[in-house]
């Protein structure tokens, strides 16, 4: 494409697709703000910062399809360090968070079989199935996928994806930076945070030189406040839940989170979680719960059930179920504390060390008591997600624990992120009856 | 004329009582990166864990997903069944996910006997690497104090590095002598998979033995290079002969990328660390496909292998991912491939014969 | 048969569900064919076949291949050779050119990709799992209590198809089981296994790297439904040999004659 026609998309996008955006979300604006618009027996209206929520996603992918066509392009793992990045002008893509798209909007199977076709293994995780498979097919709800100029892959959630961007790296032949974070069974030592300190600088150099720009201090303090000031905010909102009733359920969260995961250090997503919380704070006031006739509270662990998320809210909200709060939403708030805007670098290496994916399983099990104690749960269900082992391996004696030492009614519930052919509906169904016959016991 | 016998292989549980009887404390190591010499370094000898196949699983099914890689199903199993009694410490390595949730649900929860260690081989070629792992070894080497009661002096690891490198030749020497070494894979692997428990003084003598045989011609058969972790279980190496294979490249996790050359510094724990460093490329450091690709053609083109073997361990998603590039970089490159997934608890399946053959009967 | 003493080569195939023994005359062609149900005792089976093609005229120390699950037990072939080789040797002969061939076994699904000069240049089986074999089907069909032949047509006739997510046999027959009781219509859910198992092959067809013509052998060959729905997965045209249970045989026969 000439750099003409690229510019003419790129107003395209920018003026008549921003305009259609907002135009939508001003019309689901004035439609929840229509009395008795809402018809529900199971949950409150949706909160009105809902609609911004959608515009901010969409305009997201939107800028994303001619995003390879105007400047430098990053695709980045979930936990990876994204300010330098931001700071840098990339526009950033998480695969992993597309990949939650096509599970929500039930194209996840069939763009994995693509994948799968090639060769992939059902045996591999369900996210890098339907990112290679899109990557390969060209196969994506969001209309396009802009190639990366370069990979970025941190080892804090997960080993998959070292090998899963090495598959990535070697499709487009592009760079792939690998930030290396020890997997820490007990506490950081000072040669983990000084090794992860030297390859984020590495990583900055390797990205300066794609971008072919090098990093402002003064803006990467900027993107790193901001990014600190969203995740605080994000950890309020969440707590929030901590209300009887929750104002806020985990599956809301569960979409809420797209912002603080994938437009980290953009001022728009510390604007919105403010918003938010506002609205949320006003809802604790009113003492106006998500879940209409709250009974029971219930923390969850591990990723989400992406293609089942609505069947399984609906499914709790039935026996006035609310899920309170989640170790999976939580972990991009929970480290809110470590961010230090004045030493950018110093303190990301500490911050990237840290999620909860790339601590103990011990440590994890204390997360999930401290949980149940801080939002007064009454249990936990555990997903046992087949295709993502780190998150999953250790769940059995965690849920023992919970049951036996703290007496919290603890549910293994199988399944998996993104792949639906993993998961039997009548089986989760019968789990569910008879978890919630416990509850209630 | 009939091949010479094999040298005659110390039994593992043999090894162990001479070695405890002599007073000397036991590890027992995970795999699959490590420094066998730091253990040695500490009068304590290092026996490796890779299961072992064919083992109940049960007892730790209460502690793992049935979707967790059987290497790790079974290792678990193995230490809560009193398997690892006679070791005095337990070591995981930092391998994969999996590894990494066997080592922490041991530490957390499970809790054996004795105390369990870990290490963390770092992921992606760079210089930081070096000093990270160095330091490592070194909180390794501490933590085998407290059991050994020993804190070995720079000379006395010196040493105890030299003996371990002279055994790496020894194993290296056999890996390229393959194809003229007259002996049943079984035979061979049997020696050169003793690496994982004998001392190392112990090692080389045998590889030597079976080195010396070496004959001029190539062994009679379809020559194919064995890419995966581990020749689990033993059987398999038997339905590749009696299918007219022979292996003649090895790409195993367990020996053929485990050839360790000598580091460079001259601090010693920065000399184990490189040597770990530099091994070939491999899943479970996260090496590039190109890097990977390029190693198993050499050894093919080294060997004349005229087919490569996957041979994995079902759910190992390190192995996994790079299979699609990988066998299609051979193919381009006129070496066909077949994936054969087995669990080491398990015998050897049917299918996985008939894979194997089929393979086997198209190149030949 | 009366072709019997123009045999000039002999093959087994000892699959997991029948046995199926194939003589060629000196120019290839299928000249004479047994097939039985398989009986547990393999070799005793091998032996009376053998006895029945004597007594029909095949003259005796005939060379011979066996091939299939129990290859190995046959111990008077003169070679085993596998099922894949042996298809693709089989399929090439009686259809003249290369393709994809597909073989829905009991036991397993294999799908073999054949060069035009009948060699195999890649294949893929399904894992240990049975959801992509007959033996889906079987379960499936047996649970609902109709014979294979009324469920292919079953399938045929029904005018929707309700989608079966779960591929695995366990996780698909709870489905089943929950559709039904939600009032789904059987025809349709019926249709929808049959698309399931197909979908498996399909992927495991992609996966070996399709080229056409697909072409199909074993047992489950013969169902209607299952050659209707591949067609419309793969957009191919299914080519169909004459006796595709016998392809193994007649490819071991083949391999025998050295033809």
């Amino acid at each position: 494409m000439t750099l003409g026609l690229a510019k003419y998309q790129h107003l395209a996008v920018s003026f008549l697709g921003r305009g259609a955006l907002r135009y939508e979300r001003l019309r689901q604006e004035a439609k929840l703000k229509r009395k008795g618009s809402w018809k529900s027996e199971r949950f409150a209206p949706p909160l009105s910062t809902s609609p911004r929520l959608k515009e901010l996603i969409s305009l997201h992918y939107l800028k994303g399809r001619t995003a390879d066509e105007r400047g430098p392009v990053a695709w980045v793992t979930s936990g990876a360090p994204v300010e330098f990045l931001v700071a840098l002008g990339y526009y950033v893509l998480y695969p992993e968070n597309h990949g939650a798209v096509c599970g929500i909007r039930r194209v996840s199977e069939k763009i994995s079989v693509h994948a799968e076709d090639a060769g992939y293994s059902r045996d591999l995780c369900s996210y890098a199935r339907t990112d290679i498979g899109a990557a390969l097919s060209g196969e994506t709800p969001v209309g396009r996928l802009p190639r990366p100029d370069l990979l970025v892959a941190c080892t804090n959630i997960c080993q998959t994806v070292l090998l899963w961007y090495q598959v990535l790296a070697a499709h487009f032949r592009v760079p792939l930076v690998i930030i290396d974070t020890p997997f820490l069974y007990g506490e950081a030592t000072e040669r983990d945070i000084d090794f992860v300190r030297k390859q984020i600088e590495e990583a900055v150099a390797v990205a300066e030189r794609v971008a072919g720009r090098s990093l402002s201090e003064s803006r990467l303090m900027q993107v790193t406040r901001r990014s600190k000031e969203a995740t605080e905010l994000w950890l309020k909102v969440m707590e929030t839940g901590k209300a009887k009733p929750a104002p806020i359920t985990a599956f809301d969260e569960f979409i809420h989170m797209a912002p603080i995961v994938e437009m980290r250090g953009e001022q728009f997503t510390v604007d919105y979680y403010r918003a938010m919380l506002q609205e949320l704070e006003a809802r604790v006031r009113q003492g106006s719960g998500a879940v209409l006739r709250e009974r029971k509270r219930l923390i969850w662990d591990n990723l989400p059930i992406w293609p089942r998320v609505r069947w399984l809210s609906e499914k709790l909200a039935d026996r006035g179920v609310s899920l309170v709060a989640s170790t999976y939403t939580n972990a991009w708030g929970e480290l809110a504390d470590l961010v230090d805007p004045e030493h950018p670098l110093e303190s990301a290496a500490k911050v990237y060390l840290h999620p909860i994916l790339n601590r103990g399983t011990g440590h994890k099990l204390a997360t999930m008591e401290k949980m149940v104690r801080d939002y007064q749960a009454d249990g936990v269900i555990l997903h046992s997600d087949r295709s993502c082992k780190p998150y999953s391996i250790g769940q059995m004696d965690q849920r023992e624990r919970l049951g036996t030492a703290a007496g919290v009614p603890a549910l293994l519930l199988e399944a998996d992120h993104n792949d639906p052919r993993s998961f039997s509906e009548e089986q989760a169904a019968s789990r569910l009856a008879a978890f919630f016959e416990v509850l209630e016991a | 004329m009939a091949p010479p016998n094999p040298p005659l292989v110390p039994r593992r549980d043999e090894v162990i009582r001479r070695h405890r009887s002599s007073g000397g404390r036991l590890a027992a190591v995970l795999p699959i990166h490590y420094s066998r010499a730091v253990f040695r370094a500490h009068r304590m000898l290092p026996v490796e864990v890779w299961g072992p196949p064919g083992i109940d699983t049960s007892p730790g099914d209460a502690h793992l997903q049935s979707y967790t890689c059987g290497i790790v199903r079974s290792s678990l199993a193995f230490v809560l069944s009193g398997g690892l009694d006679v070791a005095d410490i337990i070591v995981v390595p930092h391998g994969c996910d999996s590894l990494q949730g066997l080592g922490s649900v041991l530490l957390d929860f499970a809790k054996p006997r004795q105390p369990v260690a870990t290490l963390y081989v770092p992921r992606g070629p760079r210089s930081a690497s070096v000093v990270f792992l160095a330091e490592e070894l070194r909180a390794l080497s501490r933590r085998l104090s407290e059991i050994s009661g020993i804190e070995p002096t720079l000379d006395e690891l010196r040493q105890a590095i030299a003996r371990e490198e002279s055994a790496d030749r020894a194993l290296a020497d056999l890996l390229d002598a393959r194809p003229h070494l007259p002996f049943a894979d079984a035979d061979f692997y049997r020696v050169a998979r003793a690496r994982e428990y004998l001392p190392a003084e112990d090692f080389e003598p045998l590889a030597r033995a079976m080195l010396a045989e070496r004959v001029a011609a190539k062994r009679p058969g379809i020559p194919v290079v064995l890419s995966g972790l581990v020749p689990e279980p033993m059987n398999f190496l038997g339905a590749v002969a009696d299918a007219g294979g022979v292996i003649v490249g090895d790409d195993l996790a367990c020996l053929g990328r485990r050839r360790y050359a000598p580091g460079r510094s001259d601090d010693p724990w920065k000399h184990l660390a490189e040597s770990l460093l530099d091994a070939p490329p491999d899943s479970t450091r996260g090496s590039s496909t190109a890097d990977r690709l390029a190693w198993i053609e050499k050894l093919a083109t080294d060997s004349g292998a005229k087919a490569v073997v996957f041979y994995l361990v079902k759910f190992c998603e390190p192995e996994l991912f790079y299979l699609p590039q990988l066998r299609q970089g051979l193919e381009e490159r006129g070496l066909k491939s077949v994936v054969i997934e087995t669990d080491i608890a398990e015998s050897l399946s049917h299918q996985a014969v008939t894979r194997l053959e089929a393979l086997l009967e198209s190149v030949s | 048969m009366s072709d019997a003493a123009s045999i000039r080569a002999l093959g087994i195939d000892a699959g997991s569900t029948t046995m199926k023994m194939v003589g060629v005359d000196a120019e290839g062609a299928l000249v004479w064919h047994a097939l039985e149900e398989m009986d547990p005792r393999i070799e005793a089976q091998a032996e009376r076949l053998l006895d029945v093609v004597r007594a029909d005229g095949c003259p005796d120390s005939l060379p011979l291949i066996a091939t299939g699950y129990g290859r190995r037990l046959i111990t008077r072939a003169d070679r085993k050779v596998t099922e894949i080789t042996c298809h693709a040797r089989g399929v090439h002969r009686e259809l003249g050119h290369g393709g994809t061939l597909i073989d829905i076994g009991g036991q397993d699904s294999k799908v073999i990709v054949v060069s035009e000069e009948g060699k195999v240049v890649n294949f893929s089986m399904n894992d240990k799992c049975a959801a992509g074999t007959g033996r889906f089907l079987e379960v499936v069909s047996g649970r609902l209590r109709m014979p294979m032949d009324a469920f292919a047509d079953t399938a045929l006739a029904a005018d929707g198809e309700v989608g079966i997510s779960s591929t695995c046999t366990v996780f698909a027959e709870s489905e089943m089981i929950s559709l039904l009781a939600h009032g789904a219509p059987v025809e349709r859910i019926v249709r929808g296994l049959h698309r399931s198992l197909v979908q498996r092959v399909s992927a495991l067809a992609r996966g070996a790297g399709l080229r056409p013509p697909v072409m199909l052998s074993g047992g489950v060959a013969r169902s209607r439904a299952i050659r209707t729905l591949l067609a419309e997965t793969l957009r191919q045209e299914i080519v169909l040999p004459r006796h595709p249970q016998l392809m193994g045989a007649y490819g071991a026969a083949l391999l025998a004659l050295g033809a």
